[in-house]
C-alpha cells in the first residue's frame, strides 16, 4: 500500500478529524434537542427527561431516573471520550513499520474493570429496589377505590365502594375532552384496580412516570396518590400494549380534582344513576358535561374544568319520549364500527335515531357534531351496552353537514347530511 | 486417482468427504451430534412441562370434576409401558451385538425393538379413541390441552424413532453395518432411549401423581 | 515436497446454478447465507421505511391501523429470524472451518439443509401479504390478542407465521448442532481451546444458547397453534394464562438477543487485532466473559416483564444489572486491544468503532430499562425502541458491516472500494444516530410504541419527522453499499491471500479458499498462527 508518507499523513489526519468532527457534530445536535427546555415553572427539565411527576409515587422515580442519568452520562464520556482518544493518538503513522508492543493482557486491569463495575451496578440495584419498594407498596390507607376496565378499544372507569367491589357509578367517556375522564382527588390515595375484558392492555400515564398491564384473568392494583398542587390539571394517558387495530386510539385522562370537589362529583353522579333508570327512549347525558368547544383532535387537551360558554348552540339532549317523532333514521353498532358511513336526515324538524348496539357488553352511543367528528358536539344520545336498541329523539337541525361518533370510541364517525 | 487428484474434485463427490474427519478421537461425530440434538429436544419437552406445571398449579382442582376418572378407564396405558420399556433392552442388545460384529442378532434385536415400537403406538392410538368417547379432546380445558399435547408430541417421537430404527434395520440388512462402523446404529438407540425416558417421566406425571382440590 | 497450488478453477462436474442450489460447501451454503440474509434486510427494511414514512406526521396517511400492524410485525420477524440470526450463522458457517483448519463442517448435507429452511421460512412470512393479512400482533405475538380475538389478526398470516418460526428455529437448531461438533471435533492438529480464534468462541457459547433456548420458543409456538386452531386453552382466560405464554416465550427470546449479538462481537474481536497490528488484550477474560454472558443470558427473561405484575422483580432485576460487568470487560479489553497499537482506519475497523461507540450507548440506556421503577415509565415506549436499536443495529448491524468489509476479499478474491466504504459508514452512522436517538426523547416524552398513528397536540411530530429523514438516510447508505459490491465483483482490486496481514488460518490459504480449503497447514502454536508464521516463529507443514 504504497503512497507518498505526506499525503497519507494529511489524509489519514484529516479523515480522522472529519470523523470526529461529524460524531461530536452529531451528539451536539442531539443534545441541543436534548435540553430543550420546557417551561415547567422552573423545574429542571428537558427532552432527556420523563416529565415533571403529578404524583408522589413519580417523583422518587423521577428522582432515581436523575442517579441513573448522572452515571450513565458519566460512564459515557469516559468510555466513548477513551475511545475516541484512543483512536486519534494511536493511528498508524508513515515511519510505523515496526510492531507496536504485542501486549496479551493485563490482569489487574481484568480485576479493576471488572471490581468497579460491579460495584456500580450493585450501587443502581440497591437504589432501584428501595425506589421500587417505596412507590409500588400496597398503601394501609387507601381512601378512593376505582377499577379501570380495558377493552378493544376503549376505557371505562368504576368507582368502586370501600369493599373495593361494588360499582357505585361507571363512567364511561374515557377522555376529558367530551367531559369524560377517571376522575380523581388529589391529595388522597387511591387505589386503582386494572380488568381486561378481552387482551392484555396496558394503563400508562406519562406524567405519573407509570404503567401497569392489564391483563385478562388477572387484576392488577396499585395506589398512587396526585399531588395536591396538581389539582385542576388533566393528564393524558394511552394504552401502552398491543392490542389491536384500535390500539394508537385507546387514550383517557386523568382528571385531578380537589377533595371537595371530587366528592361533590361523584356524590352527584352516583345520584343520577340510581335516581334515574334507563327508560326506552334515552337519559339525559351524564352530568358535568359541557358543550365541548372544537378540540382539535380526539386525544387532544381536554377543555378545563371550568365550563367553556356553550356558544348559544342547543344544550346535548336526548330528548323525552314521544312527540317530535318524524322518520327514523337506522344506525348500527357492530365491532366496534358503524355499519353506515353517511346517514341523511330531514332539516328543520326533529327527527329519531333508531340505534342498535350489536356488541356484546360494549358500551356505544350516537352523538352529532357540527361539520366534522372535531366539530362542536351538539347532540349526545345515550351511552348503553350492547346487545340493546335505543330511539334518540333529535331536536330539529339547520340544513348542512354533520359528523355523528361514538364518544367512547372516537374511531366510530360517519357524516350527517341534513337537508 | 491420486490424493491431490482426488483432492480437486469438489466436496461433494470426493471419496475422502465420508471419512469421519474428527482429529480428537473419543465420541464419534454422529454420537456427539445425536446427543445435542436430544438435548435441544429435552429443552422442548421442557417448555410443554412447564405449561403443564404452570396450568396444573393454578387449576382450583385437578384433574377437573368431569375428568376426575377418564385417565383410569384406559386399557392400554400400563402394557404400553411395559413393551417401550422392554423395546429399549431389545435395542441396546441390538446395539451390544453389532458392537461385537454379531449382525444375525443385531438384526434379530432391531426387528423387535420397531415391532415393539409400532404395537406401542397402536396401542396410543387405541387409547385416544376411548377416551375421545369420554368426551376428552383439545378443547376440553387446561386438562385436555395438556394431556393430548404432551402424549401427542411423545407419540410423534415415538414415531420418528420407529422411522429412524426402520432406516437402521433396512441398512443393517443391506449389510452397511459392522464391528466396526456402528455410529448411526448407537446414534439411533440413544434416541430411542431418550423416548422412553421422556415416557416414563411423562406417565409418572400424568397417570401415578396424585391429583389436587 | 511438491507444493500443489489448488487453484479455485479445479474442473468441477457441477457448475453454475446447479452446483449453488446442491452445495454442502461450507463456503458456498455461507455465502448463500449471507446473501439470503441480505436480501430479506432489504425486505425488513423497506418495511421500516414504511413505518417511519407513516410515522412522519399526524393521521393516517398511507396505511390502514391493520396494515401498519403488519408492517412492524413483519420488520421485526424478518429482521431478526432471517436477517440477523441468519447472518451471522453464514458468516460463522464459512470463517469457522478456516479458522480451526477444517476442511469442512461436520455435518456438510445438514449444513445444506439448515440453509434451505430459509428461503422457504421467508417465503411462509411473505405469502401472508397476499392471503388476507401477515401476523399483526407484533413480533412478539402476546396472547390473547395471536389468539384471533375479534379486531386483531386475523386471516392465515399468524398462522403462516408461527409455521414460520417453527421451521426456521429448526434450522438454526441443527446449524448449532453442526457447530458444535465441529469446533470440538474438528480442529487442526495443535489447536487447543484457548488457541482458538476468538470468533470459534464466541460460535461455541451462540450455539449452545440457540441449542438449548430455540426449542422453548418451538414448543410455545406450538401450543400457540393448538390455541388458535384446535380450541387449545393454554394461554386463554379461564384457566389459560397469558403470562404463561410471555414466560415461556421471553426464556428463548432474551437469549436469543445474545444470539443476535455474541458472533457480531467475535467479529469484532478478529479485527480489532488485525487492524491495531496487536493481539487481542486479554484472551482467556475474553472467553470467561463471553461464557458468563451465555450463562447469566438464561436467568434475565422477566425483565420484559416488569409492568405484569406477575414477576418477582428483584431477582431480575439484579441479575440483569449483572450483565453489564461481563459486557463491560468485553468493552475495555476491546478498547485496550487499541491502546498503543497501530490503527489502520481501513473501513473494516470504521465499522468496528462504530460498534463499540454505539453499543456502548445500547448497553447505557439499557441499565435505565434494568431498574424496575424507571422501566415502569419507559416500557413499551420508544425508549425500548431506541435501546435496541442501539445494541441491535449500532452493534449487530455495525458488526455485520464490518465482517463484510473484512471478509468479502477472502470470499470472492477481490477487495471493497475503500472510498465508497468510508462513505457508506459516514452516511450510516448518521443516519443510524439520527433514526434512533431521537426515539430516547418520544419514549421518556409518552409515545408508546407500535402505534399507528399519534395525535398533533402531543408535540411528538418533530422529533418523528428527525428519526424518519434518519430512516432514508440509512436507506441511501445501503444503496451506496450495494453499487460498492457490484462494482467490486466486477473490477475490484484482486486480494490475494492475506490482503490484511491477519492472523488467523483463513489467510493461510487462497481467496477463494480451494474446495477442501487447505493445501498445507502451518503448524499452530498460538491463537495467531499466520502471525507466527510471518514472525518467523513457526513454519508451515
Amino acid at each position: 500500500m504504497a503512497s507518498s508518507p505526506r499525503s497519507s499523513t494529511t489524509q489519514t489526519a484529516l479523515f480522522a478529524i472529519a470523523l470526529a468532527g461529524a460524531i461530536v457534530g452529531v451528539f451536539l445536535i442531539l443534545a441541543y434537542l436534548g435540553v430543550n427546555l420546557l417551561d415547567e415553572g422552573g423545574r429542571f427539565v428537558s427532552s432527556l427527561y420523563p416529565p415533571v411527576a403529578v404524583t408522589t409515587q413519580g417523583a422518587q422515580i423521577r428522582d432515581l431516573y436523575t442517579i441513573v442519568f448522572v452515571l450513565a452520562v458519566a460512564i459515557f464520556l469516559v468510555v466513548e471520550g477513551l475511545i475516541i482518544w484512543t483512536v486519534i493518538r494511536y493511528r498508524r503513522k508513515p515511519g510505523d513499520d515496526a510492531l507496536p508492543p504485542q501486549t496479551h493482557g493485563n490482569n489487574i486491569a481484568e480485576f479493576l474493570w471488572t471490581i468497579i463495575p460491579t460495584i456500580i451496578v450493585i450501587f443502581l440495584f440497591i437504589v432501584s429496589w428501595q425506589t421500587l419498594n417505596a412507590v409500588d407498596t400496597a398503601s394501609a390507607n387507601v381512601q378512593t377505590k376505582i377499577r379501570a376496565v380495558a377493552a378493544q378499544f376503549q376505557w371505562q372507569f368504576d368507582y368502586l365502594a370501600d369493599d373495593g367491589n361494588t360499582v357505585e357509578y361507571t363512567q364511561f367517556l374515557p377522555t376529558a375532552e367530551i367531559g369524560g375522564g377517571m376522575y380523581v382527588p388529589a391529595g388522597r390515595t387511591i387505589q386503582l384496580q386494572l380488568v381486561s375484558k378481552d387482551v392484555i392492555h396496558a394503563f400508562y400515564v406519562p406524567q405519573f412516570l407509570f404503567k401497569r398491564d392489564v391483563v385478562p384473568g388477572r387484576t392488577n392494583v396499585f395506589d398512587f396518590t396526585v399531588n395536591e398542587s396538581d389539582a385542576g390539571q388533566t393528564f393524558r394517558g394511552q394504552c401502552a400494549e398491543l392490542c389491536g387495530t384500535g390500539h394508537s386510539i385507546m387514550l383517557f385522562d386523568v382528571v385531578a380534582k380537589t377533595g371537595a370537589e371530587f366528592d361533590t362529583w361523584l356524590a352527584d353522579n352516583i345520584k343520577k344513576a340510581s335516581a334515574a333508570p334507563a327508560p326506552p327512549s334515552g337519559q339525559p347525558a351524564p352530568s358535568g358535561q359541557p358543550a365541548p368547544s372544537g378540540q382539535p383532535a380526539p386525544s387532544g387537551q381536554p377543555a378545563p374544568s371550568g365550563q367553556p360558554a356553550p356558544s348559544g348552540q342547543p344544550q346535548p339532549s336526548a330528548g323525552g319520549g314521544g312527540g317530535g317523532g318524524g322518520q327514523a333514521v337506522n344506525i348500527e353498532a357492530e365491532g366496534i364500527k358503524f355499519n353506515e358511513s353517511s346517514v341523511t336526515a330531514p332539516a328543520d324538524q326533529p327527527f329519531t335515531i333508531h340505534f342498535e348496539n350489536k356488541d356484546q357488553g360494549t358500551p356505544h352511543n350516537v352523538a352529532i357534531r357540527e361539520g366534522s367528528p372535531s366539530g362542536n358536539q351538539i347532540f349526545m344520545g345515550d351511552i348503553f351496552p350492547g346487545v340493546a336498541t335505543r330511539d334518540y329523539q333529535v331536536p330539529a337541525l339547520k340544513a348542512g353537514q354533520y359528523a355523528f361518533v361514538c364518544d367512547v370510541h372516537p374511531n366510530m364517525t360517519g357524516t350527517l347530511t341534513v337537508q | 486417482m491420486t490424493t491431490d487428484e482426488k483432492a480437486l474434485l469438489p466436496v461433494e463427490h470426493n471419496p475422502l468427504a465420508s471419512m469421519p474427519h474428527d482429529t480428537h478421537g473419543g465420541t464419534s461425530n454422529p454420537v456427539l451430534g445425536m446427543i445435542l440434538f436430544i438435548t435441544s429436544e429435552v429443552m422442548f419437552f421442557g417448555g410443554l412441562f412447564a405449561a403443564y406445571f404452570n396450568l396444573r398449579a393454578n387449576a382450583p382442582q385437578w384433574p377437573p370434576e368431569e375428568f376426575a376418572h377418564t385417565l383410569k378407564i384406559l386399557p392400554f396405558v400400563g402394557p404400553a409401558t411395559i413393551l417401550l420399556i422392554i423395546s429399549s433392552f431389545t435395542c441396546q442388545w441390538a446395539v451390544w451385538a453389532i458392537r461385537r460384529d454379531d449382525r444375525t442378532v443385531f438384526i434379530r434385536g432391531m426387528a423387535v425393538t420397531v415391532v415393539l415400537g409400532i404395537v406401542f403406538l397402536l396401542m396410543q392410538i387405541t387409547d385416544y379413541a376411548f377416551l375421545g368417547q369420554e368426551g376428552l379432546t383439545l378443547a376440553s380445558g387446561q386438562f385436555g390441552t395438556t394431556y393430548y399435547t404432551l402424549t401427542g408430541f411423545h407419540g410423534a417421537h415415538v414415531f420418528g424413532g420407529v422411522v429412524m430404527l426402520s432406516v437402521i434395520l433396512y441398512r443393517g440388512m443391506a449389510g452397511q453395518f459392522s464391528g466396526r462402523h456402528y455410529d448411526a446404529v448407537e446414534g439411533a438407540s440413544l434416541y430411542w432411549h431418550f423416548v422412553d425416558v421422556v415416557w416414563i417421566l411423562l406417565f409418572s406425571l400424568l397417570y401415578l401423581l396424585p391429583g389436587k382440590g | 515436497m511438491a507444493t500443489t497450488t489448488l487453484a479455485p478453477t479445479a474442473p468441477t462436474y457441477r457448475t453454475g446454478l446447479y452446483a449453488w442450489l446442491t452445495t454442502t460447501d461450507h463456503k458456498k451454503i455461507g455465502v448463500l447465507y449471507v446473501v439470503n440474509s441480505f436480501l430479506f434486510f432489504f425486505i425488513g427494511g423497506l418495511l421500516a421505511l414504511g413505518v417511519r414514512t407513516e410515522l412522519a406526521a399526524p393521521g393516517l396517511q398511507f396505511l390502514t391501523d391493520t396494515q401498519y400492524n403488519e408492517f412492524f410485525t413483519m420488520h421485526a420477524t424478518f429482521m431478526i429470524f432471517l436477517f440477523i440470526i441468519p447472518m451471522l450463522a453464514g458468516f460463522s458457517n464459512y470463517v469457522v472451518p478456516l479458522q480451526i483448519g477444517a476442511p469442512d463442517m461436520a455435518f456438510p448435507r445438514i449444513n445444506a439443509l439448515s440453509f434451505w429452511m430459509l428461503p422457504l421460512g421467508g417465503i411462509l412470512l411473505l405469502l401472508g401479504f397476499v392471503t388476507g393479512g401477515t401476523a399483526a400482533a407484533g413480533w412478539t405475538s402476546y396472547a390473547p390478542l395471536s389468539e384471533d380475538r375479534p379486531l386483531a389478526a386475523t386471516g392465515y398470516g399468524q398462522d403462516l407465521w408461527i409455521m414460520a418460526l417453527v421451521l426456521i428455529g429448526t434450522s438454526s437448531i441443527l446449524g448449532a448442532i453442526n457447530f458444535l461438533v465441529t469446533i470440538f471435533k474438528m480442529r487442526a492438529p495443535g489447536m487447543t481451546l484457548f488457541r482458538m480464534p476468538i470468533l470459534v468462541w464466541t460460535v461455541v457459547v451462540t450455539s449452545v444458547l440457540v441449542l438449548m433456548a430455540t426449542p422453548v420458543i418451538t414448543s410455545v409456538l406450538i401450543m400457540l397453534f393448538i390455541d388458535r386452531n384446535y380450541g387449545g386453552s393454554f394461554f386463554q382466560p379461564p384457566g389459560g394464562d397469558p403470562i404463561l405464554y410471555q414466560n415461556i416465550f421471553w426464556f428463548y427470546s432474551h437469549p436469543a438477543v445474545y444470539v443476535m449479538i455474541l458472533p457480531a462481537m467475535g467479529f469484532i474481536s478478529e479485527i480489532l487485532p488485525v487492524f491495531s497490528r496487536k493481539p487481542l488484550f486479554g484472551y482467556k477474560a475474553f472467553v470467561f466473559a463471553t461464557a458468563a454472558i451465555g450463562a447469566l443470558g438464561f436467568s434475565v427473561w422477566a425483565h420484559h416483564m416488569f409492568t405484569t405484575g406477575a414477576v418477582y422483580l428483584p431477582f431480575f432485576s439484579i441479575m440483569t444489572f449483572l450483565i453489564a460487568v461481563p459486557t463491560g470487560v468485553k468493552m475495555f479489553n476491546w478498547v485496550f486491544t487499541m491502546w498503543r497499537g497501530q490503527l489502520m482506519l481501513k473501513t473494516p475497523l470504521l465499522f468496528a468503532l462504530g460498534f463499540l461507540t454505539m453499543f456502548l450507548i445500547g448497553g447505557i440506556n439499557g441499565a435505565f430499562s434494568a431498574s424496575v421503577p424507571v422501566d415502569f415509565a419507559l416500557h413499551d415506549t420508544y425508549w425500548v425502541v431506541a435501546h435496541l436499536h442501539y445494541v441491535l443495529f449500532g452493534g449487530s448491524v455495525f458488526g455485520v458491516m464490518a465482517a463484510t468489509y473484512y471478509w468479502f476479499p477472502k470470499m470472492t478474491g477481490r477487495m471493497l472500494n475503500e472510498t465508497v466504504g468510508k462513505a457508506q459508514f459516514v452516511l450510516m452512522f448518521i443516519g443510524f444516530n439520527a433514526t434512533f436517538f431521537p426515539m430516547h426523547q418520544l419514549g421518556l416524552l409518552g409515545m408508546p410504541r407500535r402505534i399507528a398513528d399519534y395525535a398533533s397536540n402531543t408535540g411528538w411530530q418533530d422529533l418523528n419527522i428527525v428519526a424518519t429523514i434518519g430512516g432514508f438516510t440509512i436507506a441511501a447508505s445501503m444503496v451506496l453499499f450495494l453499487w460498492n459490491v457490484f462494482l467490486s465483483l466486477r473490477s475490484g482490486p484482486v486480494a490475494g491471500d492475506d490482503p490484511w496481514e491477519a492472523n488467523t488460518l483463513e489467510w493461510a490459504t487462497t481467496s477463494p479458499p480451494p474446495a477442501y480449503n487447505f493445501d498445507r497447514l502451518p503448524e499452530i502454536r498460538s491463537e495467531r498462527p499466520l502471525f507466527d508464521v510471518r514472525h518467523g516463529r513457526t513454519s508451515v507443514h
